[in-house]
């Protein structure tokens, strides 16, 4: 008890460093070993094929990227699906919140159902896009056909285009959800008063939405689109799924090719530094978003 | 000693840690149950049958008292994660193989030869030659065969009747024309379909097409002569193109399908005809099965000038980890699985055979009453066993750049299918493709 008595207390910083620690020392073990591990990969000549041929390269990989046929294609491929991706997301997800954001008659049926594929994994999205889109027996092509607008059963996801726009579609309906409830919630901030001020000074929808409505929602709109950039670059499991990156390379995207690299082809070393451009370029886009919009929506609002 | 709060609290957190840690730990250890002390045999292979598998391990320790620890892995990630067992030094005794990971493997250092070992040479005496080369890397033998099958072209006689037709094709051109008229006769709108969906697995009917017209990809340096000297790569590419856009008898919709959904069609007599492993027929005759039943036979592969050339075969076998620490008894093991009996029989490729029409790679199975009786049931023993006799594994599957080269061949010929690229432009392509890959691996 004495020697209790005589233990000094510890301070808020060392309360707080030792009450951390634990969760600190779990997450760098399993989040950011891995992550400077794979940067230390990502500088190897490393494939498990050729055990014998691993070799510390420096930034040979990164540089072999520049004239990397398949790395340049696939990155084409992911860029356009962002901006498609993206495009359709923020224009849907901002119409469905606005909606939602009234009140009527069944709308806690409507934003239920308009969250439900948010709870699917991309696998099965993925699954049930294939089985909609199916070239014998999709629903596409019956309800179509049974709407008189097609004569005959079709091959959606056969051209290069097609399979492209369908992969997005199939992308922007799995992620929708959550940009409408980030959207959402930054419009339910937005005080009813200044509608009120906009409304007395006869201010039309369009002058309301623009001056009033956007301006508070440019930081949800920021994290729709920081998370939603992430996301589309990152996309893998429907493609994989719907179309496994074809035709050709026509939805082979870099996350695709990374995975393909990795797995397939057992080459860690290019793997690796395929992982680290894609986390390079979203961190890009990411400081680019918030330099553009993040300053804006405090100087305006 | 007397124990205070703060000590009952401590040892209570080691206590419950310390079970708690105990598996982590393991885990993360490189254990061999394989090398125990009972000699018994880690043994790995993809999943396809498990319960027979197992079936017949259980054999195999009542006759030789030797224990194995048998484990099936999804076959969709067999290769992937056999290499992280292997990498992280925790790999199988024995083991299935695929013949396209032979090489990879070899050059890894996870397998080891088994030339000179009793009963080796008399088994690769006995089998068919493109078999054994598909075994065999430098120069060194490295398994024991587990199933062979090569590809063959199926067809529903049901659906050719109809349409007037007798027998089947012998040359792509006599295909196209059968298929036209099928079309024509109002029976099928696409008469041929191929497994053409961009997937992890080989295109075993691309290779049949081009072994099947004489061609081959490369030459015995694995040199790409698709573009060069070899011009049946082009010429085959040029009737695929043709079938699917031109003549319309290729499905477009093949571009979105694997090999399954093929199955399925053909045993809802939906297609006339496929390129693909004979075993399939097995199935496709298997009246609980497919609609089709009684009616899907095999012929050769349809060449470009009517001739019999070839076809492509591939090999499952077993083999043996470099490091394990019970060789004798995993190469007893193999002999069971791959090898022959006391009586110089091919137990278990008989055994595989009879149960799930597996094809074989010993040839004197193709005589063995036995089994022409169960063949009988599905096809034609002639042709069954003319398929074994002349086809040939590719000849680049001991390049480290294998699977890349197939992959991009997956999408070139869905460029060809498609319209999108042209068959010269395609053959320039992957000849292409051959060299930065060649480069790349330098």
């Amino acid at each position: 008890m004495a020697v209790l008595a005589e233990r000094r207390p510890l301070g808020d910083n060392a309360k707080a460093w030792a009450l951390n620690a634990p969760a600190m020392i779990v997450i760098a073990l399993l989040v950011a070993y891995p992550i400077a591990y794979s940067f230390w990969v990502s500088l190897q000549k490393n494939n498990l094929k050729r055990p014998r041929a691993k070799e510390f390269i420096g930034f040979a990989n990164y540089q072999a990227l520049l004239s990397d046929h398949a790395f340049l294609s696939a990155l084409k491929v992911s860029a356009l699906f962002v901006v498609v991706v993206l495009g359709l997301t923020v224009v849907l997800a901002l119409i469905l919140a606005l909606v939602l954001n009234e009140q009527f008659r069944g709308r806690g049926l409507l934003l239920s159902l308009a969250l439900l594929p948010w709870a699917m994994p991309g696998v099965v999205n993925g699954l049930m896009w294939r089985t909609i889109f199916d070239a014998k027996t999709g629903a596409l092509n019956g309800l179509l056909t049974q709407l008189g607008l097609i004569d005959e059963y079709h091959a959606w996801l056969t051209s290069g285009t097609g399979a492209f726009l369908f992969t997005a579609l199939a992308q922007v309906w799995n992620t929708l959800p959550f940009s409408v409830i980030i959207l959402l919630a930054g419009l339910s901030t937005i005080p009813s008063e200044l509608y009120d001020a906009a409304t007395v000074d006869r201010a039309g929808a369009v002058q309301r939405f623009v001056q009033v409505t956007l301006p508070w929602l440019l930081h949800p709109l920021l994290i729709v689109l920081i998370l939603e950039t992430m996301n589309a670059f990152r996309a893998f499991d429907t493609i994989y799924v719907l179309t496994g990156g074809g035709p050709g390379d026509a939805t082979t995207t870099i996350a695709l090719l990374d995975v393909q690299t990795v797995l397939t082809f057992t080459d860690f070393g290019l793997g690796s530094a395929y992982a680290w451009v894609i986390t390079a370029i979203t961190l890009l886009i990411s400081v680019g978003y918030i330099g553009l919009l993040y300053r804006k929506g405090n100087f305006e609002v | 000693m007397e124990l205070n709060r703060r000590q009952i609290l401590k040892y209570a957190g080691l206590g419950l840690a310390l079970p708690a840690a105990s598996p982590l730990l393991s885990a993360c250890s490189n254990d061999k149950s394989g090398g125990g002390g009972d000699g018994s045999v880690k043994f790995e292979g993809w999943d396809y049958e498990a319960a027979l598998v197992q079936q017949n391990l259980d054999n195999f320790t009542k006759t030789s008292n030797i224990k194995v620890n048998y484990t099936p892995i999804t076959s969709a990630q067999y290769v992937q994660k056999v290499v992280a067992e292997f990498t992280g030094g925790g790999g199988p005794d024995a083991l299935y193989v695929y013949d396209d990971s032979l090489a990879g493997w070899v050059e890894g250092d996870y397998l080891q030869p088994l030339d000179g070992m009793a009963g080796v040479d008399e088994v690769y005496n006995a089998i068919y030659p493109g078999n054994a080369a598909a075994m065999t890397y430098q120069g060194k033998r490295y398994g024991l065969p587990y199933y062979t099958d090569s590809n063959c072209l199926t067809y529903n006689t049901g659906i050719l009747a109809k349409a007037g037709i007798t027998k089947p094709p012998a040359s792509l051109e006599e295909l196209e024309a059968q298929a036209v008229k099928i079309k024509s006769a109002g029976l099928l709108q696409y008469p041929i379909g191929v497994p053409a969906q961009l997937s992890d697995t080989w295109w075993s009917w691309v290779w049949a097409l081009v072994f099947g017209s004489g061609g081959n990809m490369f030459d015995d340096q694995q040199t790409p002569i698709m573009n060069t000297t070899d011009t049946v790569v082009k010429d085959v590419f040029a009737w695929l193109q043709q079938a699917a856009t031109k003549s319309k008898v290729i499905d477009p919709a093949c571009l979105q399908l694997t090999a399954v959904p093929i199955d399925n069609a053909m045993k809802a007599n939906r297609y006339a005809y496929t390129i693909g492993a004979r075993y399939a027929s097995r199935d496709y005759n298997d009246a609980t099965k497919s609609k089709a039943a009684g009616k899907i036979r095999m012929a050769l592969i349809p060449s470009l000038d009517g001739q019999v050339h070839g076809t492509v075969s591939n090999t499952r076998l077993y083999a043996l980890a470099k490091d394990t620490k019970v060789k004798d008894n995993a190469f007893k093991l193999l002999t069971y699985l791959g090898g022959l009996d006391a009586n110089k029989q091919p137990y278990t490729a008989k055994f595989w055979f009879l149960q799930r029409g597996l094809g074989f790679a010993y040839k004197s199975m193709a005589t063995d009453p036995e089994v022409t009786a169960a063949l009988e049931k599905f096809a034609d023993p002639a042709i069954y066993a003319h398929l074994g006799e002349i086809a040939k594994p590719r000849n680049v599957l001991g390049v480290p750049w294998y699977t890349e080269f197939e992959t991009e061949m997956h999408k070139v010929v869905q460029g060809v299918l498609s319209n999108q690229t042209q068959p010269a432009a395609a053959v320039a392509s992957l000849a292409q493709t051959v060299e930065t890959l060649k480069k790349k691996y330098n």
